[in-house]
């Protein structure tokens, strides 16, 4: 009997992630509705392309592609998410001594120090402010002189801007609207909650392409640091979610926004509970974590559903040779 | 200017900590960014010559979530996980002593069944993935006795005195300072591991796991730190439990509570370089079998773990 509900409540979590599958089918499409208003704004006409349900490759090593080159790539995420909360955190960017590097060195735009009102978060801020900037120094020192510069990041609160664009695209907040996440605590946890587990997909995905045992070791060091990351945020959401519902189904907008970006796949899911079990985890039916191509990584980074090189929070692109997003 | 200065203190408290702690591996200097030779050469120690197949790793990585199913399992559903996860090769065994929590907070109620669900997932996706080589689940002890592994886990940490017992399905507290003792650990199991995985395909998943692994730790540290405001003991314990097993494994630093450093929370145990710590397997059985020494049997598994990589490290 107590197996049996045991088995029932383990059944219906593997059957609520593979509903919410058969769920984007339709439930995507609002999302996608509200990405390509976001897209239209870019002049591009293929916007209201309906999502086909090709199924996403999975990542396959390609010899071109070096350890040099996914570290690269690594770089430029930590770079973004070094100074987001760099600049939540302290009011300032990180010193340019360790911006430099191959590539175009671009500037920071937009952030600002939030005026934290929970003094924990406060504190959180200022732990994965550290370690994200630990991440780009080893990073720039694991690979060297070929190491890439900061590219340009967009990290401000402008009505155009990525973290608006985003907003939007989940339907946070009405086109034309801006969305500010240093105006208060849970803005800044919904602003982290867009990057955090989009790192964990983005350094699973590339742990079978990196060939050096010892880079291998610490990509997995860094993913599980960003996974730590991206529990505290989703556990801090999920905690004041109990007095503030809105910032459960927020989270959940954001992920269904990420999900209708990166191709036909569920690679994501919000924090909201279901059959008396919360939603910290998100993972497929076999209690494993998504994994994302570098191409799908770039499709939530630049905000885009097509092949670009360009966009989002990166309004010149990344530095390096991993610098395009695939075409949903 | 004075956020610059701000930032810098945080930041070099937060690595000056970490440096400190480090103790014995501060000592290799330079190797620290890729100081992974240490542990190459230690796993290769512990596993007596021959590198261990994908399969005996998987089988290693089982047995640890057979633990932790049964743990979460117990504390969710007041039962051991389905007997239809538990057939393999070697020594069959059952979780004994554990018991349903009645939980308090709703909110520790819904993250307890979240984590019982992933790990009982782990089990049966290893179980699939292994097929035929499968170990069965081994003798497993998640009870209260005071002679039990909890309590002997909670004495080492100085959390209770000699003869009492540790009860981590008693409280809310407690649930999750007995979750505290297996999570951080999950993670290092599954990074060290990493490297010696062959297969791409295992090692994909086997960093799905570690990912989730991480993602509990970070759910149960979380919670832990918010609760310690109002109970400052939370906080103590775990860092007692992060001493305790870092007692156990070596002399490594390979862990670290939550007590803040600086002005900064300390939800992720990182190195200098922020990256998490790798445990090898000889250093994870250290802790689940309760021992500095080297043996097949101990403490969480009173009869060891099945499989070939059964020894815990010489320390």
């Amino acid at each position: 009997m107590k197996d049996d509900l045991m088995l029932e409540a383990f059944e219906s979590r593997a059957r609520r992630r593979d509903q919410r599958r058969g769920f984007r089918a339709a439930g995507s499409m609002a999302v996608v509705a509200a990405g390509a208003s976001l897209l239209s704004g870019c002049g591009d006409d293929e916007a209201t392309a309906v999502p086909t349900p090709t199924p996403t490759p999975t990542p396959t090593p390609t010899p071109t592609v070096t350890d040099g080159d996914i570290l690269n790539f690594a770089l430029n995420l930590e770079y973004l998410e070094a100074q987001f909360y760099y600049f939540a955190a302290f009011g300032s960017g990180l010193p340019t001594s360790i911006l430099g590097g191959a590539g175009t060195q671009g500037a920071v735009t937009g952030g600002r120090q939030v005026a934290f009102v929970d003094p924990l978060i406060a504190r959180y801020a200022r732990e994965i402010a550290a370690d994200e900037r630990a991440h780009v120094e080893f990073l720039r020192g694991a690979i060297g002189t070929t190491a890439v510069a900061q590219p340009a990041i967009d990290i401000g609160s402008s009505a155009t801007g990525a973290f608006s664009s985003a907003a939007q695209a989940a339907g946070l907040i009405a086109a034309g609207q801006s969305f500010d996440p240093y105006a208060s605590d849970e803005n800044f946890l919904l602003g982290a909650y867009i990057f955090e587990d989009v790192g964990v997909t983005a350094y699973k995905g590339a742990s079978p392409l990196i060939t050096n045992k010892t880079f291998l070791e610490a990509a997995a060091g860094i993913l599980a640091a960003e996974a730590y990351h991206a529990a505290l945020v989703r556990t801090v959401l999920y905690g004041k979610g109990v007095e503030t519902p809105s910032l459960r189904t927020s989270a959940d907008k954001i992920s269904d926004a990420r999900d209708s970006l990166d191709g036909s796949a569920d690679k994501d899911q919000g924090i909201s509970p279901k059959d008396g079990a919360s939603n910290i985890v998100p993972t497929d039916s076999d209690g494993i974590a998504y994994s994302r191509t570098t191409g799908e990584v770039l499709n939530i980074v630049y905000l885009t559903k097509l092949a670009a090189q360009k966009g989002g929070f990166f309004p010149n692109g990344l530095n390096g040779s991993l610098n395009t997003s695939t075409a949903q | 200017m004075t956020d610059d200065i701000l930032a810098i203190e945080t930041l070099e408290r937060r690595a000056k900590r970490r440096e400190e702690r480090r103790d014995f591996f501060r000592t290799l200097g330079a190797m620290a960014a890729f100081g992974s030779a240490g542990y190459a050469a230690s796993s290769q120690s512990a596993m007596a010559q021959s590198a261990p197949s994908d399969g005996d790793i998987l089988n290693f990585a089982l047995n640890l979530e057979y633990l932790e199913a049964n743990f979460y399992s117990y504390a969710v559903f007041g039962t051991p996980i389905d007997t239809k996860y538990t057939s393999g090769s070697g020594s069959a065994g059952t979780a004994t002593g554990g018991r349903k929590v009645n939980f308090t907070d709703p909110v520790v109620a819904q993250y307890a069944k979240e984590i019982a669900q992933d790990e009982i997932a782990h089990v049966d996706f290893l179980r699939k993935n292994l097929g035929g080589a499968v170990v069965a689940q081994p003798a497993i002890d998640v009870g209260i006795d005071p002679n039990g592994a909890f309590s002997s886990a909670a004495r080492a940490a100085g959390l209770i005195g000699g003869g009492a017992s540790f009860d981590p399905y008693s409280s809310d507290e407690n649930f999750l300072l007995g979750a505290f003792i297996f999570e951080d650990v999950g993670v290092t199991a599954y990074k060290g591991a990493a490297p010696l995985i062959t297969s791409k395909t295992y090692l994909e998943a086997a960093a799905g796991i570690l990912a989730v692994e991480a993602y509990h730790a970070g759910l149960v540290r979380t919670s832990l730190y918010r609760k310690g405001i109002a109970t400052p003991s939370l906080i103590d314990a775990t860092e007692a439990i992060s001493r305790a097993r870092d007692s156990l494994d070596g002399s490594s630093e390979l862990d670290q509570g939550i007590a803040d450093i600086g002005d900064a929370s300390n939800i992720v145990p990182l190195d200098a370089n922020g990256l998490a710590y790798s445990r090898t397997t000889g250093q994870v059985l250290n802790i689940a079998y309760l021992t500095n020494m080297a043996t097949a049997r101990g403490g969480f598994f009173p009869n060891g773990v099945n499989g070939t990589i059964n020894m815990s490290a010489a320390n």
